[in-house]
């Protein structure tokens, strides 16, 4: 019998609850925030934790209906455990904690970066891994090597600065685009051209090749656009926001590409929000057919923090046969992505 | 009376007991600030050995610090969903044990203020509220709810949101410009 797993996800502005049998999806209900943090141009972590501890018993409701199982069949429980927002993680965990213990079943803490990779494997028959997995969200933006989803990642690289979908929500504030800036860049983009403004490409001289392959910067690409905006009071938006977006889409891949041709690893998860990007996604799938490189980018809605891919995580740990967290635990809210699991 | 399990994470204190009719089965606190979440899921599993299933969950709905207050509340929700037992919320700050007809009750709110609120023969007559210290008058402070009186309350009083009684630290982008 395949183990039929709850996840739950709250590490920044989404109540998420995913609910799968075995690698089969049977749930993914998102309750988000977004809403109430817009006018605030970010996240706020106390309206979020707030939203979470309203969002989370009707969340499980729903799932569970989605799903048409009751609680008394789920076999393990799984929870993201950071990295995130402390206050945020602290109701998932305890909500996960309380489910655990009253149904009497295994809880397994889970790192939110491995999960975004992990969802992966609802959607494909064969094994991800090992892969070269890039993992861009508003959040985090890195690099990893997995070798094995459920205990082996190697962090190659990250942001020195901001993340990429930080990137995308700062500038989309200052082209006085809507919260959140990914979705509203990649609209603007639309009808611009991604060839109007060479904007500069982080961590790309042949000295940064040599000392820090795999890790990106997009501080300078915003004070650039700034600049530019400044100095150019013509400015078309449409063609600011296409450029803009070319410059990180660009850079993610050439290190992404580079990062498989240097392993040798012939497999590339793109996850997190910004792998929503509809540029992100065309541009990968040309530059990877071109490498042989076998490109796995999940559905838009499994992209974005959720909670399916809490569970995926869960259900391959309990198939792998690794134990569940021992004992009570904390959210970390700086876990490192080599800590798969607690 | 109803076997209940009991649980307060509105102060520094996580506060977990087992409570049938006048019969403590189980009361155990753990003092930190930080540590709610997991000292309440190592307390309940403890209590859950000794104690036959409870039959009702009665909680603590603060006021008190958020993060911390949260764990208390998310947890007693989801077990009870998962036993399929009601989850009753109560005022902590109501079930601080004064033994005396007229007094006034506080605990830490963080930031230099106090969370309180004021008692005559038993009943809450002012409060809860969030003050600076010199604006309430006596008030008895380090106190913590007492298990069998906040199970008590059940019986009077269901809670469904949390006291925050702060909004959220937050300016909107249009005000900060």
């Amino acid at each position: 019998m395949q183990p039929i797993v709850l996840g739950i996800e709250t590490s920044c502005d989404e109540t998420a609850i995913g609910i799968v049998r075995g690698r089969t999806l049977l749930a993914n209900v998102i309750a988000s925030s977004v809403d109430e943090h817009a006018r605030f141009g970010g996240v706020v972590p106390e309206i979020a934790s707030r939203a979470h501890l309203e969002a989370m018993l009707p969340s499980i409701q729903r799932a569970l209906t989605d799903a048409k199982v009751s609680l008394s069949d789920i076999d393990a429980i799984a929870v993201t455990a950071g990295p995130g927002l402390v206050g945020a993680l602290l109701v998932g965990v305890a909500s996960a904690s309380g489910l655990a213990q009253g149904l009497g079943r295994p809880l397994y803490g889970v790192n939110h970066l491995a999960a975004h990779v992990s969802v992966d494997y609802l959607t494909h028959d064969q094994p991800t891994d090992p892969t070269i997995a890039l993992l861009v969200s508003g959040g985090h933006s890195s690099l990893l090597q997995v070798d094995d989803i459920t205990g082996s990642i190697t962090k190659l690289g990250a942001t020195m600065d901001d993340a990429a979908g930080e990137a995308f929500d700062k500038i989309a504030r200052i082209l006085d685009l809507s919260f959140p800036g990914g979705p509203a860049i990649d609209r603007e983009a639309v009808s611009g051209s991604a060839s109007a403004i060479d904007f500069p490409r982080g961590l790309t001289t042949s000295n940064d090749w040599a000392t820090r392959p795999y890790d990106f910067s997009f501080s300078g690409l915003k004070t650039a656009v700034a600049r530019y905006l400044e100095g150019t009071p013509s400015f078309l938006r449409a063609d600011v926001a296409a450029s803009f977006q070319e410059a990180i889409v660009d850079v993610l891949l050439l290190k992404a590409l580079a990062a498989c041709k240097s392993t040798g690893i012939d497999s590339l998860v793109i996850a997190g929000g910004v792998a929503a990007n509809s540029r992100l996604r065309a541009v990968a799938t040309e530059r990877c057919e071109q490498a042989g490189i076998a490109l796995r980018i999940p559905t838009p809605a499994l992209c974005t923090d959720n909670g399916a891919m809490v569970a995926s995580l869960g259900s391959l740990m309990v198939s792998a046969g690794r134990p569940a967290t021992k004992g009570a635990f904390d959210a970390d809210s700086s876990l490192k992505v080599e800590q798969v699991s607690l | 009376m109803t076997l209940t399990l009991a649980i307060d994470t509105s102060t520094s204190r996580t506060i977990v007991g087992i409570i049938d009719g006048d019969n403590i089965l189980f009361e155990k606190f753990h003092e930190g600030t930080t540590d709610h979440g997991r000292a309440l899921s190592q307390l309940v599993a403890e209590a859950l050995k000794v104690s036959h299933p409870p039959k009702q969950v009665v909680v603590g709905m603060g006021p008190g610090p958020f993060t911390g207050l949260r764990v208390g509340i998310s947890f007693a929700h989801t077990f009870g969903l998962a036993r399929t037992i009601p989850v009753i919320g109560v005022c902590s700050l109501d079930a601080i044990a004064i033994e005396e007809s007229e007094y006034t009750v506080a605990i830490d709110a963080r930031r230099k203020e106090i969370y309180w609120a004021r008692y005559k023969d038993g009943v809450r007559i002012e409060g809860p509220a969030v003050s600076k210290p010199a604006e309430v008058d006596g008030f008895i402070i380090d106190h913590y709810p007492d298990m069998k009186k906040l199970v008590s309350l059940a019986t009077s009083q269901n809670v469904t949101e949390p006291m925050y009684l702060r909004r959220p630290d937050a300016v909107p982008t249009a005000e900060r410009r």
